[in-house]
């Protein structure tokens, strides 16, 4: 089978336990004002042009021009097919990384639940491979696509955006409904889950206290990981051709340790 | 009462004053270099001559001291005699090696192929055997072998050259102790029991290293490289100090403090180095309490020297390395890692005993020779591999300047044929820089004899044979390979555009690159933006790393030097990539005339594209054991990703990684693009940034531009 991929990200450190690669898969069903990977939202391949790399060689005016012959590296096509076969042998490349540092795979996005199929194979071969397998997700995803990659995922990262339905509209495009069903799915299941809550000032920082009432009790969940939000995909969007979205305002030092407090106050949970 | 290290009071710790003058003092160094120009002429035997001047010198130069420190003293003389074996040096070039020292001299200065030079320098005393017998004690021993010697003048010659030294050093202690007694009763109690034998305490086994290495390295006229296995040094002091209850563990603090900092303001040229932890005759490990706190000592200073090699083993405790990591994480990065396993399996591949090789001690940059029984020489020069390439396209002329550097090789009708070649120059600039070592070395007894050292080597001692002149157990030489990775992606450019892809001929290609690409920028781009690249995971790339570091690995170790020992190959660059690559014109793989080449086991500056973890499992396809003089990869790494504990974790795994995979050593720099560029733009707000050039730590300020870019380019594959 085949997926379709944006990028793929070797010596990831934050993505999970140890040493990790994670693969970006494309697609995804929200579409975050803040997102720092728009080019992984369309289900489609997605050509970017950044201009400070362009070197004016002209390659890209041949006929015969693919985004992989640029010279100066500024045109660039997010989006490959790839074959779990081939994608399995560049992830175990670094296993000897992953096997010192207690490391693995983390699949990403876009949200790769959109390719459950494909993830399911790709997680299965790595389990067969002895690598360890988390999923970072949305959780915006049919508990039938849902239930295809959760016995081969050893830990889920999962998003928590927004506790009110309105604020995750306004913030996501989308209802929270089966975000928050999912959740309490993996609880069920007792699956190891470790919760991620972006903070976007403006946007969902008045949710902190609702997302931290709303995962306490969860015993599924090992640790809490604060993501303050960064702008650094200002260029992306401009290559991208797309009006950005993003916010202005980051996060200061003293509100993400804040809002870190407030949650572990009140799930008592490890927050990092 | 013993000083009390204050970080504000740090600048009086470099402020020296001349004692009062006793009669006979000599406070002019001119005055004291003619008298050394009278001993030599009238002197027939280098060894005793080199002896008297020593001691003359440590007899009569005026001394200083500074009243603030526990350990500082000078003494007028510095220098003196390394230019005496500068004079020596010259002489027998002039007399025996004319012709060949002119031809290496512009191999190396005008051409930058190779190197070979005698190596004076790259030694690892016997500290242990100093700590443990003193002075008096060695005297001793040479004593006692020298009954043996009656009727071989040059053995009676090498004892009591021996025997100069060794009283001349225990006088010397003496009297920097009367100069000291009136400010530093302490300091000067620690110097007389140096005088009269071992030190009994930790205090008097740190004044004694500080004095040695002062005394050697700075009089002496031989560099000192390591100043040995520290920890195991210490630790049998430190041990008794806190169960007699002399010394605090916080008194010892301060005193390791005092230590660094001597070490740091003596402004040693390339900085000395000495080693922590790793495996121990026994087999178990050298790590203890002492070893972490000498870290925390220079931890806490914020100073770029000394180098401190951390060798580890499965056994060296993970917290140990962690802290290491720390330091580095930080800021204070000078640091190097060594893999045990790696180190004594390659000294066992070149003759040295297990029981031996577990004894190393990294000399001066990363280069592991037995502890106070290898004469190590590991600096005896290299051969610059990108230069091959340039040598074969120019029928083995140097392309710029059109003479004859190399051989002429036929151009290749086949990729193979064009490996062949390359490998045809790399073995004879080889040749020609191992056959020039082994003809100095022939005369190293007439060039540098050292009794200070030899005395110190037991097998010297028993054979009445200088270290220099093959006295040691082991006395073996070292030749480096430079620029590997721009050697790989040259080959790997002209595989795949002129044989494979047929983008151009081979006499097209050598046109272009004597155009130096002019005209040709879209080939270039091309030739630059290949995949076949060193350290990036590319097959082609890493089945040609592996096949030419074993070539060259195999063309150097084993061979027999001048002394009785043999060659040790090495595998970095120093900080030659830059001289080198000014002198190497346009390569294949995308390079213009002149810029820096690849350094030490780095992927070429700008092509280190898939990160830490790719470069990693390509560099370990090379048989890192082949390398018996060392190895090393610097690695860069994003602050992001070595933040809060997981990335320490992600750290340690990088590490641990490679030594499990056969890397040898391996130093890291944390840093992300923006500081570096703004310490370029903005250098006075950023004195204080370390950054690890090769075996030494440097201010990034006061690098070159060149060097300075070569980082930058380097952070800016992070992004």
């Amino acid at each position: 089978m085949n997926g379709f991929i944006f990028d793929l990200k070797r010596f990831s450190v934050h993505d999970g336990d140890g040493i990790r690669t994670t693969v970006f898969f494309k697609g995804c069903p929200l579409a975050c004002v803040w997102c720092h990977n728009p080019e992984g939202i369309p289900y489609t391949a997605t050509d970017a042009f950044y201009q400070h790399k362009c070197i004016g060689c002209g390659e890209c005016l041949r006929a015969d021009f693919a985004p992989g012959n640029c010279l100066g590296g500024a045109r660039i096509r997010y989006g490959e097919h790839i074959s779990s076969i081939e994608l399995l042998k560049i992830l175990l490349e670094d296993k000897d990384f992953y096997d010192t540092t207690g490391g693995g795979v983390t699949l990403s996005g876009g949200e790769c639940l959109m390719q459950a199929d494909f993830c399911r194979e790709i997680l299965k071969l790595l389990k067969d491979n002895g690598i360890s397998t988390a999923v970072d997700t949305s959780g915006l995803v049919s508990r039938k696509e849902f239930e295809k990659v959760i016995p081969y995922t050893d830990i889920f990262l999962y998003d928590i955006k927004a506790y009110d339905e309105d604020v995750h509209i306004r913030c996501t495009g989308a209802s929270n409904k089966i975000i928050i069903e999912n959740l309490r799915y993996l609880d069920e299941i007792g699956k190891k889950t470790e919760i991620r809550i972006p903070y976007v000032p403006g946007l969902n920082d008045g949710q902190i206290p609702k997302i931290a009432h709303l995962i306490k009790g969860l015993s599924c969940i090992v640790r809490v990981r604060v993501l303050p939000y960064h702008n650094y995909a200002e260029s992306k969007y401009e290559a991208l051709g797309l009006k950005s979205t993003l916010p202005k305002k980051i996060p200061q030092k003293g509100d993400i340790q804040n809002a870190k407090k407030i949650i572990k106050s009140i799930t008592g949970l490890d927050v990092i | 009462m013993i000083l009390h290290f204050d970080k504000r009071k740090r600048s009086s710790y470099s402020a020296f004053e001349p004692t009062s003058a006793l009669q006979g003092e000599i406070y002019s160094r001119d005055e004291l270099g003619e008298e050394i120009l009278k001993i030599e002429k009238y002197t027939p035997s280098r060894a005793i001559a080199k002896a008297s001047s020593f001691a003359l010198i440590l007899e009569k130069g005026a001394i200083y001291i500074n009243k603030s420190s526990i350990f500082q003293f000078k003494i007028i003389g510095e220098g003196l005699l390394g230019e005496q074996r500068l004079r020596w040096e010259s002489e027998i070039k002039a007399k025996y090696l004319k012709v060949e020292s002119e031809s290496i001299r512009q191999a190396w200065s005008i051409f930058g192929a190779y190197d070979g030079m005698g190596d004076y320098g790259h030694t690892s005393p016997n500290t242990r055997l100093l700590l443990s017998e003193g002075f008096s004690g060695i005297l001793t021993r040479v004593k006692k072998c020298a009954l043996n010697s009656c009727g071989d003048n040059e053995k009676e010659d090498f004892y009591h050259s021996c025997e100069i030294v060794l009283e001349a050093i225990i006088s010397a202690a003496n009297r920097f102790a009367d100069k000291i007694e009136p400010y530093n009763a302490e300091n000067a109690r620690a110097l007389r029991q140096i005088s009269s034998g071992a030190p009994t305490d930790i205090y008097e086994a740190l004044q004694l290293l500080i004095f040695y290495f002062y005394i050697h390295e700075y009089i002496g006229g031989t560099r000192i490289r390591t100043l040995g296995r520290l920890d195991l040094l210490l630790q049998p002091f430190y041990e008794n100090a806190i169960k007699s209850d002399a010394y605090t563990k916080k008194q010892i603090f301060n005193m390791l403090k005092f230590f660094l900092y001597t070490l740091w303001i003596m402004e040693v040229p390339y900085d000395i180095p000495f080693c922590l932890g790793g495996l121990t005759e026994s087999g178990a490990d050298a790590t203890s309490e002492i070893s972490y706190m000498i870290i925390e000592a220079y931890d806490s200073l914020n100073i770029h020297s000394p180098k401190i090699h951390i060798r580890t083993s499965d056994k060296t405790p993970r917290n140990f390395i962690k802290r290491v990591l720390r330091c580095i994480r930080k800021g204070n990065s000078s640091f190097v890692l060594f893999n045990d396993r790696i180190g004594i399996e390659a000294l066992r591949r070149v003759g040295i005993s297990e029981h031996d090789s577990i004894d190393y001690v990294p000399i001066g940059c990363y280069e592991p020779a037995v502890w106070g029984v290898e004469m190590g020489c590991t600096g005896n020069g290299g051969v610059n591999l990108a230069k091959a390439v340039e040598l074969v396209l120019n029928n083995g002329c140097d392309q710029r300047i059109g003479r004859l550097v190399g051989v002429n090789t036929p151009a290749p009708q086949s990729f193979a044929e064009f490996v062949e070649a390359v490998k045809v120059q790399i073995r004879y600039m080889t040749k020609l820089a191992t056959d020039y070592i082994v003809e100095i070395e022939r005369h190293y007894k007439s060039i540098n004899p050292d009794p200070l050292l030899s005395a110190q080597y037991e097998n010297s001692v028993k054979a009445g044979v200088d270290v220099y002149d093959g006295g040691a157990k082991y006395n073996n030489s070292s030749l480096y390979f430079y620029s590997l990775a721009s050697l790989v992606d040259s080959i790997c450019a002209v595989k795949t555009l002129v044989f494979d892809k047929k983008l151009f001929t081979f006499s097209e290609l050598c046109d272009i690159l004597t155009l130096n690409w002019n005209g040709f920028e879209r080939e270039r781009l091309i030739a630059l933006n290949l995949e076949e690249k060193y350290g990036n995971g590319n097959t082609t790339a890493d089945a040609l790393t592996a096949e030419l570091s074993e070539f060259c690995a195999t063309l150097i170790n084993n061979m027999p030097n001048g002394r009785g020992g043999v060659f040790k190959a090495a595998l970095f660059s120093i900080n030659h990539f830059v001289h080198l690559g000014e002198r190497t014109a346009a390569t294949p793989d995308g390079r213009y005339d002149g810029e820096p080449l690849s350094k030490n086991l780095c992927a070429t500056v700008g092509m280190d594209r898939c990160g830490v973890t790719a470069l990693i499992n390509s560099v370990t396809k090379i048989d890192f054991a082949s390398f018996p003089t060392g190895s090393v990869l610097d690695i860069m790494l994003h602050p992001s990703a070595v933040s809060d504990r997981e990335g320490l974790e992600a750290f340690q795994g990088v590490v641990m990684t490679y030594f499990k995979k056969g890397g040898f050593a391996m130093h890291a720099n944390i840093f992300d693009l923006q500081t570096l560029r703004d310490a370029q733009l903005h250098p006075h707000r950023y004195k204080g940034l370390q950054v690890r050039v090769c075996g030494w730590n440097a201010y990034f300020v006061n690098l070159s531009r060149t060097e300075q870019e070569c980082f930058i380019k380097q952070a800016e594959a992070l992004l």
